[in-house]
């Protein structure tokens, strides 16, 4: 019998006490950046080293977890962080989304509708959504504070000015319960609609920029747009190449060097299940 | 001699996490706990879970006056490393009793509008739960979720409601009960029903 190598979801006992009071705060304030010590982690920033802490402060021995990238179970990122935490942890995972009891995400949310028994942890590069229109933190800090988001109501204007349309297509800016303007991470807006009411627990980490916040189940989350042109997502002119629904969010694939091209689900899990295939 | 604190830190403390996470994420729902600690009286241990669970030397902790007992001060020192304070004003966690919570809620750290986060936590011990003093709703809470608290009166829940009107500064309350805990955190908006 091996002695284990590493504490419990690898992060010390006080990391993880100072990871969780900053959970509870961003539960309480819905939508709100609450700062935390992030930790260095053994994978690069950009990897999801805040989504890794968060799980690894989430997580109980008895837990499923679920991490996808781009919403495929099996790509690099997707493939290091589970095989992560079951060796630091020894938690069961798997690909199916209703087995999962937490889920890592890297920038989608599952097709199959989330339940009250789940948490979906996100990875975020870039928490604060006015931080390429104003890239000074106090100046954002106070805006957040006085609840004055006109500046980012300005920039879908321009979008409008510009290119008929809201130009923005992921990480598109939502208010969370009527106050506070968030960055949902870099999810297509395609996904938008699914933060909204949502049983499950959600919860955002971003491990460069130190910041954990949340979307507690049943909370509002409103979409920014304009009364004469409204929040939309993208929609496709054909089915999903492989299993043929029109449901769910496409990627597109290059066949060849003669412009042939695929549209198939970015959801591997949900476009197996759809195939008979599981 | 000083009781038992976690056995399996790691462990335990996670499944305890889960739970004080969960009450916090829909307010007014009931949680079990299971806290397999021997926390000294009139500590509860699972008010003493909570503790272990979050506070460490990082977080002044305020007790109120029937839990300033000696052995449980050195239960918190001894285990959690928290410094204990003088005033609850200073205090990150405020522990109390149903019977002897702190004078004014507003008075304790509300954080501020730059940074709601710097804000108390108040664990309250409690005896238990009890359906329909008022009605709570606001994120984490589909529709409307009836709840009420043994031990606490209109006067709290009023103050919890102005707690509430100053959001997004405020504190968040944690319900301990024997092997339970519930909590309303400053989201939730609190309306007294006629029974009260």
């Amino acid at each position: 019998m091996n002695v284990p190598a590493y504490n419990f979801a690898y992060l010390n006992e006080q990391t993880k006490r100072m990871i969780r009071r900053a959970i509870l705060k961003a539960i309480a304030v819905p939508g709100y950046q609450a700062p935390f010590a992030s930790r260095e982690m053994p994978m690069p920033y950009g990897w999801g080293t805040g989504g890794v802490q968060v799980t690894a402060s989430v997580l109980t021995p008895e837990d499923t977890l679920k991490v996808i990238d781009q919403g495929a179970d099996d790509t690099t990122n997707a493939v290091s962080i589970r095989k992560f935490f079951v060796r630091t942890a020894g938690v069961a995972t798997t690909g199916k989304t209703e087995e999962a009891s937490v889920i890592q995400t890297r920038h989608r949310i599952p097709e199959t509708p989330l339940t009250e028994d789940q948490i979906l942890v996100f990875q975020v590069p870039i928490p604060e959504p006015l931080r390429f229109l104003e890239p000074r933190e106090t100046e954002t800090r106070t805006m957040h504070a006085l609840e004055e988001y006109g500046v980012m109501h300005v920039k879908l204007y321009e979008d409008i000015a510009q290119y008929g349309e809201i130009a923005t297509t992921y990480a598109y800016p939502a208010r969370v319960a009527e106050r506070y303007v968030f960055d949902p991470s870099p999810i297509p807006k395609f996904d938008n609609p699914k933060l909204d009411d949502c049983p499950a627990l959600q919860l955002f980490g971003a491990g460069r920029e130190k910041r954990i916040y949340a979307v507690p189940p049943y909370t509002s989350v409103r979409s920014l747009d304009f009364e004469d042109h409204p929040f939309e997502v993208q929609r496709w002119d054909q089915p999903c190449a492989l299993c043929g629904t029109r449901e769910s969010f496409l990627d597109e694939i290059v066949m060849d060097d003669r412009g042939t091209r695929m549209f198939v689900c970015s959801d591997t899990d949900f476009c197996a299940r759809n195939r008979g295939e599981r | 001699m000083t009781e038992r604190g976690f056995a399996d830190a790691p462990v335990q403390s996670a499944h305890a996490f889960r739970a004080i996470m969960q009450a916090m994420a829909r307010p007014g729902r009931v949680q079990a706990i299971d806290a397999d600690v021997k926390a000294p009286a009139p500590l509860l241990p699972s008010a003493a879970a909570v503790a272990l669970t979050l506070c460490d030397f990082q977080t002044p902790v305020w007790l109120s006056p029937r839990l300033r007992d000696e052995r449980i001060v050195h239960y918190l020192r001894f285990h959690a490393g928290a410094p204990l304070v003088a005033e609850p004003q200073a205090a990150q966690f405020v522990f109390a009793t149903a019977a002897d919570l702190p004078p004014r809620l507003g008075l304790l750290a509300q954080g501020t509008h730059e940074y709601p986060d710097r804000s108390a936590t108040l664990v309250i011990q409690v005896a238990g739960f009890v359906p329909g003093s008022v009605e709570l709703s606001g994120p984490g809470i589909r529709g409307g979720e009836r709840f009420g608290v043994v031990g606490l009166d209109e006067a709290f829940w009023t103050a919890m409601a102005e707690n509430h009107a100053r959001f997004p500064v405020g504190i968040d309350a944690i319900f301990a009960a024997p092997g339970k805990l519930a909590a309303v955190p400053r989201s939730t908006a609190i309306r007294m029903l006629e029974s009260a």
